[in-house]
């Protein structure tokens, strides 16, 4: 039994190892394509490694920079947007950006975030939905076996009962708040527009009236919940606030 | 002894008079159904009155109300009515239902017989031929009958083009002999090809008089609203309902305003065919402004830093299609930063038409000194009064544009991408973005907590019940216990002791498990308790082993394996009453 548990795990970690080493080959490949100027070729095998699900700060950025070289500055923000997410690349993949929305002629108005909403993107970027569930369990644990243990041993603390009330509500609010944040992410989504202008429409339909136009470059947010009711339609907000209705093939998710 | 023949016979005769009485008067039932106009013009409603008439109603099964050809049922608009009255000495009750009723297409239709269930038996009423007419033959004189109350939707032209305001009334025409006592035009009317933006309607509304038809009419325009065609061809402005509340001037007054004599009646305009022509071309910036409007432009400010958010403010002003504007496109030099523009509108709806003013703000910013000129433009706007395009010249606008000296230094080195492609060992994570949702394990450890509790909860149960029931605690112990004595009784030296250990074993046991006195119960006691809670086959063979305890020293054969036998017999029946009890 041991040495079935051993040998899968060490199948397990083989295959991960595995996938990385095959990503790394590909990647090496594609910087000699880059290398050489060929930047659409570079460009593809670097697409190539993001379809096997194995991502990296290095991969984005120099997608980013590949971008920047065909002239399609949207798709290089998208790209250095993904970068600045890893911590190996987030300096380049700034001082990136900074260069790549200085091209831009367009620039889309910002208003600015609610307090709740950036409190809430925040734990999406820098914690996770997992990580505060992870949280939320660790402290209704603790709640249940404090409450276990003064079963059996009552323990002597001051105002014992407001504390259980207060960790138990604690781990119960943690554990809704990573639902929560788990919900806001699977169901808001980061968006770039790389096509040179895209009509923002009031309808789901190429008939229906035009709102406003979103040019390349501009960051978006795509309701997928309110998305997945229009095939073949994004409902979208602009950094400007404005709501409206774009066909995806002019954006990308972030 | 009281003779009560005589009273017996009497309340026999009035009971049997009453049955066949109420037999009788079972059988004067009659259904009846009128409609209130036969000559019905179509869109204007009518209502059908089920009459169901007799002595003794005891249960009605009112008919469904199936699909008539010419009308349409307004099925919430049902109503119920009862009265009395005495016919030939007799009471008489009537119920009455009312269903209304709106006459769809022109035509001669008929009115199916209904089927009513009276006291379990069926009746039928009549069927009934009407006419829907053509609403049209009212204005042309030539209609079999004059209705009493109509409503138009009369629009100020039926020729507009592309963006011309056209102001839509609602007209109610009435005879003079009816008074209106409140009006309520349905929401939600929709007019497709056209925005539409209410006006301001008067409180007051004016009554004037027109003949139509050769008849007197009241005319009264309920409300206005201001329709814009938003593309050209043939488009129709549908029906509308109003809901008008009248009462016959000839009738009673109500002098206490009860309502009493009103009328509810659901009217439709109809359909009105609008042709909107198409606007001519033009030759300047045309942001599909029609109407009367004064333009202007401006720049703020006109000298500005670099860096600076400058504003370009273009603002229409005047009557006609203010809504539909749209922010007309300039020719910005290159080197001029776009931003988003914004727009605003203040709109007024007083003097039955629309007018306002609409402000676009372009904003705009240069990255570099310099003189900026935004060049002439010629803006057009079509004026249906002259039936042609106005033209309004905006002037260039000049910016002059200065270095900031507070700004430092940086401009070259953020313009320039020095940014490396990233070469070398990469570090690869895997991509997941499942929904906390979809993943078992979130589940389990959720469960996890509540399960540990639930099982902590019952072993503290378990725990303070042991400590505090002494019952419950010899019961739980007894086997323990038992399990002792039986293997001391196995190790014995000698049978007697044996046997005596395994006696005392199986008191301890069952007085525990039982909750007996620990001491001073018989071999008998102890057996009928066992019975009282297990079966006969059981109590036997306790009773076996017990008095082979007590006699063993009198016994011939007894040995040691014997001794182990008894044991192990012991310790399943011990087990078996465990179970049991």
């Amino acid at each position: 039994m041991r040495a079935l548990i051993l040998l899968s795990i060490f199948w397990m970690f083989s295959c991960y190892a595995g996938a990385q080493t095959n990503a790394q080959l590909k990647f090496d490949e594609a910087n000699t394509l880059l290398k050489e100027g060929d930047y659409l070729g570079a460009l593809n095998a670097y697409r190539d490694i993001e379809e096997t699900g194995e991502i990296s700060g290095s991969l984005f950025l120099n997608m980013g920079i590949v971008s920047v070289e065909i002239d399609s500055l949207g798709l290089a923000k998208y790209y250095f947007l993904k970068a600045s997410d890893f911590e190996a690349t987030i300096s380049e993949a700034n001082e990136a950006l900074t260069y790549v929305d200085s091209q831009f002629s367009r620039k889309s108005a910002i208003l600015p975030k609610l307090p709740w909403d950036r409190a809430i993107s925040s734990l999406i970027k820098n914690v996770g939905a997992v990580h505060v569930f992870i949280w939320g369990f660790i402290l209704m644990t603790l709640s249940v076996l404090i409450i276990i243990v003064n079963w059996f041993y009552p323990l002597a603390l001051p105002k014992k009962s407001i504390l259980f009330i207060f960790i138990c509500s604690l781990s119960v609010l943690t554990i809704f708040l990573a639902f929560y944040v788990d919900y806001v992410d699977q169901r808001y989504k980061e968006g770039i527009i790389i096509a040179k202008e895209v009509p923002v429409t009031t309808q789901p339909s190429e008939e229906a009236d035009i709102l406003g136009i979103a040019y390349e470059g501009y960051a978006i947010t795509i309701d997928t919940f309110a998305s997945e009711k229009s095939e073949g339609w994004y409902y979208i907000r602009l950094g400007n606030g404005q709501f409206g209705w774009i066909q995806p093939k002019g954006s990308k998710i972030l | 002894m009281i003779k009560i023949g005589k009273t017996c016979s009497l309340i026999a005769i009035l009971f049997l008079h009453f049955v066949g009485t109420q037999s009788v008067l079972g059988q004067d039932i009659s259904v009846e159904a009128t409609l209130s106009e036969t000559n019905i013009f179509s869109g204007e409603s009518v209502r059908l009155d089920l009459s169901i008439s007799g002595q003794s109603l005891n249960s009605i099964n009112r008919p469904q109300i199936p699909s008539i050809n010419g009308l349409r049922w307004l099925s919430g608009s049902t109503s119920q009515s009862t009265s009395y009255s005495y016919v030939n000495g007799r009471p008489s009750v009537t119920y009455t239902y009312g269903y209304s009723f709106v006459a769809e297409n022109p035509g001669n239709y008929t009115f199916p017989s209904l089927p009513v269930d009276v006291d379990g038996k069926r009746y039928s009423t009549k069927e009934i031929s009407f006419k829907v007419l053509d609403p049209n033959s009212i204005n042309k004189g030539n209609a079999p009958r004059t209705p009493d109350i109509y409503a138009r939707l009369e629009p100020n032209t039926t020729n507009p083009v592309v963006g011309e305001q056209v102001i839509a009334s609602i007209v109610l025409y009435f005879k003079k002999e009816v008074e209106v006592t409140s009006y309520n035009p349905s929401p939600g009317w929709k007019a497709e090809g056209f925005w539409k933006e209410d006006l301001e309607n008067n409180q007051q509304i004016k009554i004037t008089s027109t003949l139509i038809g050769g008849v007197r009419y009241q005319r009264a325009i309920l409300m206005q609203t201001a329709i814009f065609p938003t593309k050209s061809g043939s488009l129709e402005l549908s029906p509308l309902e109003v809901v008008v509340q009248i009462r016959d001037r000839k009738r009673r007054r109500d002098i206490f305003s009860f309502g009493l004599g009103q009328e509810r009646k659901e009217i439709q305009t109809l359909p009105v065919t609008i042709n909107v022509r198409p606007l001519p071309p033009v030759d300047a910036v045309y942001s599909g402004a029609v109407g009367k409007f004064t333009i202007s432009r401006t720049v703020t400010p006109t000298k500005a830093l670099v860096g600076e958010s400058i504003e370009i403010t273009t603002s229409i002003y005047g009557e006609g299609n203010i809504p539909l504007i749209v922010k007309p496109e300039y020719d910005f030099p290159d080197a001029l930063e776009l931003y988003d523009p914004s727009e605003s509108s203040k709109i007024n709806r007083s003097k039955q038409q629309i007018s306002g003013l609409k402000t676009f703000t372009d904003i705009v910013i240069a990255r570099n000194e310099g003189e900026y000129i935004i060049p002439e433009q010629k803006f057009a706007y079509y004026n249906p009064d002259k039936q042609a395009y106005s033209t309004v010249n905006l002037p260039p606008l000049t910016i002059n544009v200065k270095a900031d000296p507070n700004r430092k230094i940086s401009n070259s080195k953020e313009l320039r991408f020095d940014v490396n492609p990233s070469t070398g060992l990469a570090y690869w994570v895997s991509t997941d973005n499942t929904s906390l949702t979809d993943r078992t394990w979130v589940w389990f450890l959720l469960i996890l907590p509540a399960f540990a509790l639930g099982v902590g909860f019952i072993a503290k149960n378990y725990n303070h019940r042991l400590n505090n029931d002494s019952a419950f605690s010899r019961s739980q112990k007894a086997k323990d216990i038992a399990w002792k004595g039986l293997v001391a009784a196995g190790a014995a030296t000698t049978l007697k002791e044996g046997y005596h250990l395994l006696e005392k074993s199986i008191y301890q046991y069952v007085s525990d498990k039982l909750n007996l006195p620990k001491a001073g119960i018989s071999a008998k006691e102890l057996t009928e308790a066992v019975l009282e809670k297990t079966d006969n086959e059981t109590a036997k063979e306790l009773k076996r082993i017990l008095d082979k305890c007590e006699t063993i020293s009198y016994a011939p054969n007894a040995s040691q394996e014997g001794l182990e036998i008894d044991i192990e017999r012991t310790q399943t029946l011990l087990k078996k009453i465990g179970k049991m009890v």
